[in-house]
């Protein structure tokens, strides 16, 4: 039950406060007045835009937004099903075709906006790991487009309950609507989206920082380090500001663009969850619009994290890791760290992988997969190691190649290997006669 | 029918849309989008795929009796014996790996054919070479008492206390198809499946029981399992001095 997207898990918590802070605090957080643009009579089922530009608008729009990461998963375009579990319990993302029964036909266009901006949906309040955080960013045309689109969805009966895996209080909706007086800016965009396309992008439909920005103990974003990095379901979403020892420093607005829109930089691959969002939104947008993001992100400040000394690589442990990298790795990353371009990441000036080593490990023990594009069609494979490498080696080449080739990291914790192991459910190394 | 006209709306974003600059630019230096569908994302390898380890504790399962064991070893240390090349054959282990192969399905003949029709007598003429009806775990159980036997028959003595060129002998005139060990056992056919067997516990990867150490391997100067050769292909005639690789290291 992979879940990128268990955004929320730390959320529901808060609950109870909902009631203690009634006022103003509530009206801004509820209010939906903004999103009174949006007709109120129409239901997605009566309606079927005939609009071609809008839709083709709108499916954009859908691109972006990544909607069908959580949305699409086995029963059909858009009939959700997707099982996201939280310590609060499972949550399973909802049926958003027209159908009346079991999906969102009966809603109007402003019950649309309000579920996707506000977090009100049909049922009551969204869990939050459904990012209208970021949607309530969205301007009304791309709404409207997004409206336009889907109406053209084919109606899918399959009946969803999005929240009966949730224990009690958290299953309770109305709890949400004292998470989101804590954490949610009900506020549209703040500023030009025009003008500011990469921003917009970046902080609305492509809710980055949903990843990419750290959490608190109540599951929300940590505004304080803005795209910074954060662990999302057994991986580390990168520092994605200009810090050039562990972010984007080195990188250039085309580079991130590539990285996009490719699924590779040429130096790293995307993988996980990121090869997900590549393969399933970011290798839809247009060049303009990658170069947009990447604008953005080469002017954000650089995070404060300071560079790590390379560790010797002189002792027998690293000796022993040299020889384990070249007879397990260097065949596809290369004996100088270089690996293939557009293929298999490069170690050698990466500096995605200097800082948490969460997703390294995850890949050594489950594989990885980079994603499949219509530029980068290998989608190239890495292999799970936990048959065949104990805690102890996959911590020790994995603290290898982070020092070596000009790179400087912590070393990895063979506890922490063993701790994503149980996590992951990946096998143990095989036995051996001689151990 | 569109259900878009607001009066609320804000003509600049009317005009704006993140599709509208989609439509705009079509400056794609790059290809199509496209997905691929139904290849697994998953790349962990499935269980009946993954090498199935020796027993470990180090008892025997099948060979438990302990003369059967002497008779054999004496045997196999004569096929490959100590000495500066390397350990003998059960020094590196061949017995233990011999003992957890019979106690799986090599040693049930799994992969052997071994129903009818057949006409016995005519097996051999039929097939052009002689031919085996049991399964290696049953020719061991026959082969090693009728060594035994004839052994103490011709000598007076235990197999495994003949000096190393009376063995040798012994063993010369089975791979010749000169001694007879009896109705139930094709003599010459069991020296062959333990000169096989020797070789294979002498120079399998050591997961499987033998080839302690490598020694099998550093012996013959194979590298193991390395997945890349490439940095040495142009080493032609050096000495590469290749540490062996086991496919489960254990360093």
């Amino acid at each position: 039950m992979a879940s990128i997207k268990k955004i929320g898990a730390g959320v529901l918590g808060v609950a109870v406060i909902a009631a203690a802070g009634a006022g103003v605090w509530a009206y801004q957080t509820l209010n939906t007045s903004r999103s009174a643009v949006a007709d109120d009579t129409l239901t997605l089922a009566e309606f079927t835009s005939e609009d071609q530009d809008a839709i083709a608008r709108g499916e954009y729009v859908m691109r972006a937004g990544d909607c069908v990461a959580c949305h699409t998963r086995g029963a059909g375009a858009f009939a959700g099903g997707y099982e996201i579990a939280t310590p609060f319990g499972t949550l399973v993302s909802s049926n958003i075709t027209p159908d009346v029964e079991t999906g969102i036909g009966a809603m109007t266009e402003r019950d649309f906006f309000n579920a996707v901006r506000h977090g009100q949906g049909s049922e009551g309040m969204l869990y939050p790991a459904m990012p209208y955080t970021a949607y309530a960013k969205l301007t009304d045309q791309d709404m409207h487009d997004l409206w336009d689109y889907m109406s053209t969805v084919e109606p899918v009966s399959n009946p969803i309950d999005e929240n009966g895996g949730m224990r009690f209080p958290y299953n309770q909706r109305l709890a949400m609507a004292g998470w989101n007086m804590l954490f949610f800016d009900n506020a549209g965009f703040d500023g030009d989206p025009e003008a500011e396309r990469g921003r917009y992008l970046v902080d609305g439909a492509g809710h980055c920082s949903a990843c990419h920005s750290p959490r608190n103990e109540l599951g929300a974003e940590m505004a304080s380090a803005y795209l910074e990095g954060g662990v999302v379901d057994g991986w580390y979403a990168p520092d994605l500001t200009q810090n050039p020892h562990v972010g984007l420093g080195g990188s250039t607005a085309e580079e991130i663009a590539d990285y996009l829109r490719t699924g590779s930089d040429g130096t790293s691959v995307a993988a996980g969850p990121m090869a997900e969002a590549v393969e399933h939104s970011l290798q839809y947008l247009t060049q303009e619009d990658a170069l947009a993001v990447g604008s953005y992100l080469t002017s954000l400040d650089a995070s404060d994290v300071a560079p790590v000394a390379p560790l010797s690589l002189e002792t027998a442990e690293m000796q022993r890791a040299a020889d384990d990298y070249e007879v397990n790795c260097s065949a596809c990353h290369g004996l100088a760290g270089e690996g293939i371009t557009g293929m298999v990441p490069a170690f050698a000036g990466n500096t995605a992988m200097l800082s948490n080593p969460t997703g390294m490990i995850h890949a050594m023990l489950k594989g990885a997969r980079a994603p499949h594009t219509g530029v980068l069609q290998t989608a190239a494979g890495m292999p799970s190691f936990a048959w065949k490498m104990s805690d102890a080696q996959v911590a020790e080449i994995l603290t290898y190649v982070r020092n070596n080739w000009g790179n400087g990291a912590a070393a990895v914790d063979p506890a922490a290997v063993a701790q994503m192991r149980e996590d992951l459910g990946a096998r143990e190394k095989i036995g051996t006669p001689t151990n | 029918m569109t259900s878009r006209k607001s009066p609320g709306m804000n003509r600049r974003q009317a005009l704006f849309s993140i599709g509208t600059a989609a439509a705009a630019t079509g400056l794609a230096t790059t290809g199509r989008a496209a997905e691929l569908h139904g290849f697994p994302h998953e790349t962990a390898m499935s269980a009946d795929h993954l090498p199935v380890p020796a027993h470990r504790g180090g008892s025997f399962r099948i060979l438990t009796d302990e003369t059967d064991r002497a008779t054999l070893k004496a045997a196999f240390d004569r096929l490959i014996p100590a000495d500066d090349q390397g350990p003998s054959a059960s020094e590196a282990g061949c017995l233990e790996f011999l003992d957890d192969q019979l106690s799986r399905p090599y040693g049930e003949g799994a992969a052997l054919y071994l129903d009818g029709p057949m006409n016995r007598e005519r097996e051999a003429a039929i097939m052009g070479a002689a031919q085996v009806f049991a399964t290696p775990r049953d020719r061991y159980a026959a082969g090693l008492p009728a060594l035994e036997a004839y052994a103490q028959a011709t000598d007076g003595a235990a197999f495994a206390a003949l000096s190393p060129d009376r063995i040798d002998e012994i063993l010369t005139g089975l791979e010749a198809g000169e001694i007879d060990l009896g109705d139930d056992v094709d003599g010459q056919a069991f020296f062959e499946l333990m000169l096989q067997n020797a070789r294979e516990g002498y120079l399998a990867d050591p997961l499987y029981g033998g080839n302690r150490d490598m020694a099998g391997w550093k012996m013959i100067g194979f590298p193991g399992a390395r997945y890349d050769f490439r940095p040495y292909i142009d080493k032609r005639g050096e000495e590469l001095n290749l540490t062996p690789v086991s496919l489960i290291p254990n360093d």
